[in-house]
């Protein structure tokens, strides 16, 4: 019996040390016996050239400080977040995390960021743009270093824009209309051949930031003045999204046209991203991206011009064992001035055509910069509406994205999903 | 006084209720100790199945009555039944479009499959070079689903070979991913197609196990191919196709990647979202983790009934499952 018992307790501690095994995580704190701290910096920098651009900087970084290295782990950006918060919920956390702002909120109120010492929330808010510090600040707090802005304007091919009769950028929408039904043409058997306007389906960024756009340059806003409720349906914003369908109804947007191969390929007239295209469209285009133009996204009427702006940043976990020294090495990344008087990251960002977050090294880097395009996107920062980043942002966006694509697809009214989807978002914002 | 090679002579009664007890002690510690045996030789796979079926299936189930944003385990709230009752409200996508959308990717893509590997079986079990076919047909099921969805993906583009053969024979281009009228059936295709090796593998080995006499016999009566495959064939092929419809209709009410790979987030505008894919976007893209466990369980739900229901029509039509 005595014998029974003790093989039963054997079995049940050799099971229970077995599931321990499969179950605990690393307890690794990142530091090795001889005093090296090894720090984990997870991105989305996951292909060249951002990848070997930030592997570069690190390498940098860890040649000079031998005590704290740093380490980089990629995964692409639609796989970022969920990395995050697997890595979170199992233990397993980077040190530092580089986070698109509109999850910011999320981010927060779960717990994982640390909070950014006060002496280094204080130098961003001096040193870093507006638009910046809103992609990297959540109810008021800094949550990390801003690493990129991105504002939107209107990309346009000069030589099929010139073949419709526009010498310049379109300054409205009836223009923008108009250019777009004359670039398109279409083959014997109806296949586009060559669009007028470019539309992007199936990525919530692609579909939602054009339209936020085109309803910040009627007038409109995500939300009300007092920040309480999102305001999608307003006049501004149906007109947008009418706008877009009557492209798409007209003919001059075919939403099965692959735009973003075939704006660099010189077969989409217009279409509205992001700066960081640029950096895209100068590797894939060579000599050719002298054919491409960058205005002010247009509104109804002239003189009237909209933008969205959102950014990264780069903050550190709050599971991190080595938080000083990850704020010692962000610092040395995103504020330490090198030789010419710019920082690591803001030189970084430039070379990519991405707007540094830091004005003073857009400043210094503007004198290098021979893209008259790029500096579309950083007047944009004045007047770019910010990319708002309350808890549920991922998941109003998502449902902004499908409203937007059933008007487009022809199975709602603009007004409509629209009306769904403010009721939607305020109630997720607690308004409902 | 008795010696030892002297039987041992006790009364009737008295024996009886000894010997057997002692005898039946000794048995059971010997079953005891195999049971045990067995147990700790089981222990490894027991110990899989309680951490990565058991455990993740209690917590779901916690999960689906809790409210919880992922990231930190102090913080699971419970709500008792709010989740279910949210996804299942007139207001909500989660029914329609998104559950009508997995039942009918579901049922039409092994509807499709079904049809399809029973001819192709049929077919490859008449002509020669067997083990070629049916190694053709199964090379879907060997290549991922990311590359079988990438490739038709671009098969499906209106520049691509499919929009190129339509063209050719005077046909205007289909918008087959980017129309929400298309999208669900063309992915339909896609996973039938891709699951069409297995169930020819298996309706194959069900086709060689029915006796070549009954054909002989039909033959001479005077059957025709159709007869002899509506009158034989197909009844005697019942368990095999009732396997085959199960595991189907399972994979299909679970599937995610193709349709990830295909159409992103179930676009355009929700008509390709189905329910594993929803709530993979709950947990993992909003931290709605007891919304997406919620729905784990309604879909498990659905499954489960469906399961039931394929076992008694079979079970009706005389068919033993057991």
């Amino acid at each position: 019996m005595r014998h029974l018992t003790s093989l039963r307790v054997s079995a049940v501690l050799a099971a229970g040390a077995l599931m321990l095994a499969g179950c605990s995580g690393s307890s690794d704190d990142g530091a090795t016996g001889d005093g090296v701290v090894t720090l984990n910096l997870l991105t989305h920098y996951g292909a060249d050239p951002l990848k070997s651009g930030l592997q570069k900087m690190v390498e940098t970084w860890n040649a000079e400080n031998p005590d704290i290295q740093v380490k980089t782990q990629a995964v692409i950006f639609t796989d970022l977040l969920k990395t995050i918060t697997v890595r979170q919920t199992g233990g397993r956390s980077a040190d530092i995390v580089q986070a698109y702002g509109l999850w910011g909120g999320q981010l927060v109120q779960a717990g994982v960021l640390a909070p950014v010492p006060d002496d280094i929330a204080a130098a961003i808010k001096e040193d870093y743009s507006s638009a910046a510090i809103g992609a990297a600040t959540v109810d008021g707090q800094i949550v990390g270093y801003p690493t990129e802005v991105q504002t939107y304007g209107l990309f346009y091919n000069k030589m099929l824009l010139a073949e419709a009769g526009y010498d310049k950028a379109p300054q409205t929408w009836e223009e923008i209309q108009d250019a777009a039904s004359k670039i398109a043409q279409r083959d014997d058997a109806g296949n586009t051949t060559v669009q007028g306007f470019g539309l992007i389906q199936g990525w919530d960024s692609e579909v939602v930031h054009p339209w936020l756009s085109l309803m910040q340059a009627a007038g409109g806003q995500f939300l009300s003045d007092d920040g309480t409720e999102v305001e999608f349906n307003s006049e501004a914003g149906v007109s947008a999204l009418q706008f877009e369908r009557d492209l798409i109804d007209s003919g001059a947007t075919d939403l099965s046209f692959d735009t973003p191969a075939g704006f660099p390929a010189e077969q989409v007239g217009m279409t509205i991203n992001a700066g960081y295209l640029i950096g895209s469209l100068k590797a894939a285009m060579g000599d050719a991206y002298k054919n491409v133009g960058v205005a002010p996204v247009p509104g109804p009427t002239a003189g009237t011009k909209g933008s969205l702006g959102y950014g990264f940043f780069m903050g550190v976990t709050q599971s991190s064992k080595n938080q000083d020294a990850a704020w010692k090495f962000l610092t040395w990344l995103n504020a330490e001035k090198g030789e010419d008087g710019t920082t690591p990251m803001g030189a970084f960002q430039y070379s990519q055509g991405t707007i540094p977050p830091r004005p003073e090294d857009s400043a210094i880097l503007a004198d290098t910069a021979a893209d008259p395009n790029l500096q579309v996107f950083v007047d944009a920062l004045e007047y770019a509406m910010s990319e708002p980043n309350p808890p549920a942002s991922q998941e109003i966006k998502t449902e902004l994205q499908k409203s937007i694509e059933s008007v487009w697809v022809g199975q709602a009214e603009a007004a409509d999903v629209l009306d769904t989807a403010t009721d939607f978002a305020n109630s997720k914002l607690g308004n409902g | 006084m008795t010696t030892m090679s002297e039987p041992r002579i006790e009364p009737e009664g008295a024996r009886t209720p000894v010997l057997p007890t002692r005898v039946a002690k000794t048995k059971n510690r010997g079953r005891r100790k195999e049971a045990w045996t067995a147990y700790v030789l089981l222990a490894p796979s027991l110990l899989f199945f309680l951490v990565f079926l058991l455990l993740p299936s209690i917590f779901a189930v916690v999960l689906s009555l809790s409210s919880w944003g992922g990231f930190d385990l102090s913080t699971i709230e419970f709500v008792g039944l709010e989740n279910v009752a949210r996804i299942l409200s007139p207001d909500s996508t989660f029914v329609m479009p998104i559950l009508t959308n997995t039942l009918v990717f579901a049922f039409g893509s092994v509807t499709i499959a079904v049809i399809a590997s029973v001819a192709i079986a049929q077919f490859i079990e008449r002509i020669s070079l067997q083990g070629f076919w049916r190694t053709l047909y199964f090379l879907p099921l060997v290549t991922t689903v990311v590359a079988v969805g990438n490739v038709w993906k671009y098969l499906y583009q209106p520049s691509g070979f499919i929009n190129g053969v339509l063209n050719f024979l005077g046909f205007k281009s289909i918008p087959f991913l980017t129309d929400p009228g298309t999208a669900l059936p063309s992915v339909i295709v896609v996973a039938a197609w891709g699951s069409i090796g297995s169930a020819i593998l298996i309706l194959t080995a069900g086709l060689k196990s029915i006796p070549d006499t009954y054909y002989e016999a039909a033959e001479i009566d005077g059957a025709n191919s159709w007869q002899q495959f509506w009158k034989i064939t197909l009844p005697l092929l019942r368990p095999t196709l009732l396997f085959v419809l199960i595991t189907q209709i399972i994979g299909g009410l679970q599937s995610f990647a193709l349709i990830n790979v295909m159409t992103g987030n179930g676009g355009p505008a929700n008509s390709t979202n189905v329910a594993a894919l929803e709530m993979y976007q709950q947990a993992f893209a909003f931290g709605q983790w007891g919304t997406a466990s919620a729905m784990a369980m309604v879909l498990f739900v659905i499954i489960f009934v469906i399961t039931l229901i394929e076992l008694w029509f079979f079970r009706t039509k005389g068919e033993d499952t057991e």
